[in-house]
């Protein structure tokens, strides 16, 4: 009986101990949660990241025109469409927007099988007819522009290479932007050695047929993470040529220039960007991008840890910071880390955003002016036409 | 008889129903889970999916709406509990019925709420980014925009009376009040949990929305906001996860801990205190780590970036992991009668703790796999548009209606007067309180650091995993 009693008290003891065990054990994790978990000590935990300081060469200059940075001209009727099509998650070729666009095409209810099949014969030798169509059908078709730029790099032989950055949205906006800039013949000419499309967004890819008509086998380069309609479009635009898709990371491209990849979920059902590296002999790394969805800051740090420069020196592009001239306090953590990157020249405009802009030039960031011409809409950035060279 | 006449409205309804499965476990957890991912599914698809009908997934708008049912639930059922429906009527009318026109009820609460409160009122004698309309008149802003930015400032207000509507009644045990009748009771409790609430919104959300504006609105609110240097992010973010954190801890307190360890505290006033203060020092633990292991997963942030890098998106994602934790634990609590109960208090606590923590990383896998194949959401973890929050907490809303206003149908039904009282004597408390070895804390705090620092050492190394399907 006796021992049975001590038995007894014994595993009473140890099964209280074993709840003692649960609620120290408790104190301690929660504890440690919080008194280590956001201390200074916690940062010896990180692991290092070794620059990999890939060389991609050197290019002597680059100079970059801006065919066209107005994506849309009135951002209350590009807004209205995405309100009116249930806001910024809506997949791109639902909205019925121009050159998808079926018979009567209604807001939010269209599809790229719907909307190619009215244009496909003409792409994209009769641009004019396949537009035509879309002003008579589409929403808001007069609200289409598109982003393009004309990368010229001088290599350290003295030759030239020539990138298109992007292929804009509206067929006759673009061709119109070609033709004023000398584009179209150079496409004629072949002189532009590729496309690059930054990501599959509307306003940057779907002007592909305007690229194509002058130029239908032009070798492409697409980000990996384009959609099965962007993958079609990519063939029932007539493209004849060769279409390089680019894994996440860098790719070098020839001497001085490189791509880098980012696999990253973007607005309106886009997954995907890419951006691309010049290393300017005796300046440094110069960044172009055509959204930068993956912001100019983790562009630049990836920049960093990536490939070997002497500088951060510039930028060109689309930052993607307010394109649609909205606000978010963390766009404000952007303009106020800017200033650790120590840019020398900045060129932006498109969705960087006329506020980004006044923002930048207000933090004292070296921003390169423009002259708002063909419809850009405020010299605080360069527009339409502007050139800019680093 | 006398207790009858007392409660005239739901006082103490939830805790003396009594609910009786209908099968043998586990079919009526399987079938009102089933019940409840197809009301999740079908409401979402007419609400927020943005291939769906009504699209207010826009994000902010259906955000917005998505956290006020959450508080005008916890408004109905535990600070008004109930009121004004009659506890008759709670105890005879068919789940279906109950959850129908409860459910209308909230709506009408929700509508109130936003359209005259929020926009009518603060919209327009206060605050004019609370009101759309009045927005739109101020040069470049966007009905779009507008919309989301009043929006934003409503459902910022959400996450703070999250956290106080439920506080109150369960950490302060509503005194001084709490010998009110109902509705003075109820009234009385909100509009002292919606005063503190503004308090905390002016101090925490009320500068994010001030420099929302170009120029920053200097006059109208600290620029920038105090708490930069230590969040590196001036986005009001930081305070939306760490009051996230607050809620959910309540939540955890009240179900799978069944308020434990606080309820071993005797005196009155110090226990109220611990537990309101208490679940906000807990709060913090998890914030802290959750944000730390994120830059053990991913790396540390940098503040500039977009998406899984930026500091904000990173704050907000602790507040977005914790409630996926929720979810398990809520249900364990509303159809596993909070199982297991057969072990001494810390160890039931224990187990179910663990329970909500692998679920919610389970739930979470699953989220961030197989979310944009089904929610119409985009894949990959941080698309800026995007917030995890809206589909699980609108589960979560649907779990609450259905256990709140409706006892579990169909799983369940409430238990006639007589098995209630039988149960009720079956169920006398088997739970032994914990007699605590000192050497045996000691021991267990060394061991819980232990864990703390086998954990960090994991995160990198899991982190290097390709868990999410991009």
């Amino acid at each position: 009986m006796d021992n049975e009693k001590k038995n007894e008290d014994k595993g009473m003891t140890r099964r209280d101990f074993a709840k003692s065990l649960v609620v120290g054990g408790a104190i301690g994790a929660i504890g440690m949660m919080g008194l280590y978990s956001y201390s200074p000590w916690r940062k010896k935990h990180f692991a290092k990241v070794e620059p990999k300081q890939i060389d991609i060469g050197e290019c002597k200059s680059i100079k970059i025109i801006n065919i066209s940075e107005t994506s849309w001209f009135d951002n209350k009727v590009l807004m209205g469409d995405i309100k009116g099509a249930g806001g910024l998650l809506v997949n791109q070729y639902e909205y019925n927007w121009p050159p998808f666009s079926d018979i009567k095409g209604k807001l939010g209810k269209g599809s790229y099988e719907t909307g190619i099949k009215h244009i496909k014969q003409y792409l994209p030798n009769n641009l004019e007819k396949a537009w035509q169509f879309q002003m008579e059908n589409a929403v808001h078709p007069e609200n289409a522009g598109g982003y393009a730029c004309l990368i010229d790099v001088e290599l350290l032989d003295g030759s030239h290479k020539k990138i298109l950055l992007d292929s804009g949205w509206a067929y006759n906006w673009m061709d119109e932007c070609f033709k004023r800039e000398g584009i179209d013949k150079m496409l004629m000419k072949k002189e532009i050695d590729f496309l690059v499309i930054s990501h599959e967004h509307f306003d940057h890819f779907w002007g592909l047929p305007v690229t194509l008509k002058y130029y239908p086998d032009i070798t492409i380069y697409v980000p990996e993470g384009f959609y099965p309609e962007g993958k079609q479009y990519l063939k029932d635009s007539g493209h004849r040529g060769k279409v390089i898709t680019t894994k996440p990371g860098l790719t070098p491209l020839f001497p001085g220039c490189a791509l880098y990849t980012f696999a990253i979920p973007i607005i309106c059902r886009v997954y995907g960007e890419q951006s691309l590296y010049f290393n300017v002999k005796d300046k440094g790394l110069v960044s172009v991008t055509g959204c930068c969805h993956q912001s100019i800051i983790q562009f630049a740090t990836t920049g960093r840890n990536t490939i070997k420069f002497k500088k951060l020196y510039g930028v060109y592009g689309g930052l993607h910071i307010s394109p649609f001239e909205d606000w978010d306090p963390k766009y404000d953590d952007l303009v106020i880390a800017f200033k650790n990157y120590d840019f020398e020249k900045v060129g932006c405009n498109h969705c960087t955003g006329i506020v980004t802009a006044k923002k930048f030039i207000e933090a004292g960031y070296p921003v390169v002016k423009g002259t708002a011409r063909f419809r850009s809409k405020d010299t605080a950035y360069l527009g339409n036409g502007d050139i800019i060279e680093f | 008889m006398e207790e009858k006449t007392e409660r005239r409205y739901g006082e103490g309804y939830l805790e003396e129903r009594v609910l009786i499965p209908r099968w043998r476990a586990p079919w009526p957890q399987i079938v009102n889970l089933l019940l409840i991912l197809a009301v999740f599914y079908i409401s979402w698809w007419i609400f927020q999916d943005r291939r769906g009908w009504l699209r207010m997934y826009t994000p902010y708008l259906g955000y917005m709406y998505t956290r006020w049912i959450l508080i005008v639930l916890i408004w109905m059922v535990y600070i008004f509990e109930f009121w004004p429906f009659r506890r008759r009527q709670l105890e005879t009318w068919h789940p279906l019925w109950k959850g129908f026109i409860m459910t209308c009820v909230m709506t009408g609460v929700l509508l109130i709420l936003i359209k005259i409160f929020f926009e009518g009122i603060l919209g327009n004698f206060s605050m004019a980014y609370f009101n759309p309309a009045r927005s739109m008149k101020l040069p470049g802003i966007t009905e779009f925009f507008a919309i989301e930015y009043a929006s934003l400032a409503c459902l910022m207000f959400a996450a703070i009376a999250s956290w106080l509507s439920p506080s109150w009644p369960v950490a302060m045990e509503n005194v001084p009040w709490q010998n009110l009748k109902q509705p003075v009771l109820g009234w009385t409790v909100l509009i002292v949990t919606f005063f503190i609430g503004t308090i905390v919104y002016l101090c925490t959300m009320h500068p994010h929305m001030g420099i929302l504006s170009y120029p920053w609105q200097r006059f109208a609110s600290i620029a920038p906001p105090y708490w930069e240097k230590f969040a590196n992010t001036v986005s009001g973010n930081f305070h939306v996860s760490w009051i996230m954190c607050c809620t959910i801890t309540v939540w955890l307190y009240e179900t799978i801990w069944e308020r434990y360890p606080f309820k071993l505290i005797k005196h009155d006033t110090l226990r109220r205190l611990s537990v309101f203060f208490g679940i906000i020092v807990i709060a913090w633990c998890f914030f802290f780590f959750l944000h730390f292991a994120q830059e053990l997963w991913w790396g540390p942030a940098i503040r500039g970036t977009r998406m899984d890098f930026s500091p904000d998106w990173r704050w907000l994602h602790v507040g977005e992991t914790m409630v996926f934790f929720l979810i398990p634990a809520l249900f364990l609590t509303f159809y596993c009668n909070n199982w297991p109960t057969k072990y001494s208090a810390p160890v039931n606590w224990l187990i179910r703790t663990l329970i909500a923590i692998f679920g919610g990383m389970a739930i979470y896998w699953i989220y961030y796999n197989i979310g944009h194949l089904t929610l119409g959401t985009q894949k990959g973890y941080a698309q800026p548009e995007q917030f995890p929050m809206i589909p699980t907490i609108w589960l979560i809303n649907i779990m609450l209606i259905n256990h709140w206003f409706m006892d579990n149908w169909p799983g369940w039904r409430k238990a006639k007067p007589e098995e209630a009282a039988l149960i009720r004597k079956e169920k006398a408390p088997t739970v032994s309180a914990a007699k605590l070895a000192p050497a045996g804390i000691i021991v267990g705090i060394v061991i819980g650091i232990i864990i703390y620092f086998i954990a960090i050492w994991l995160f990198p190394i899991l982190g290097k995993l390709k868990w999410v399907y991009t």
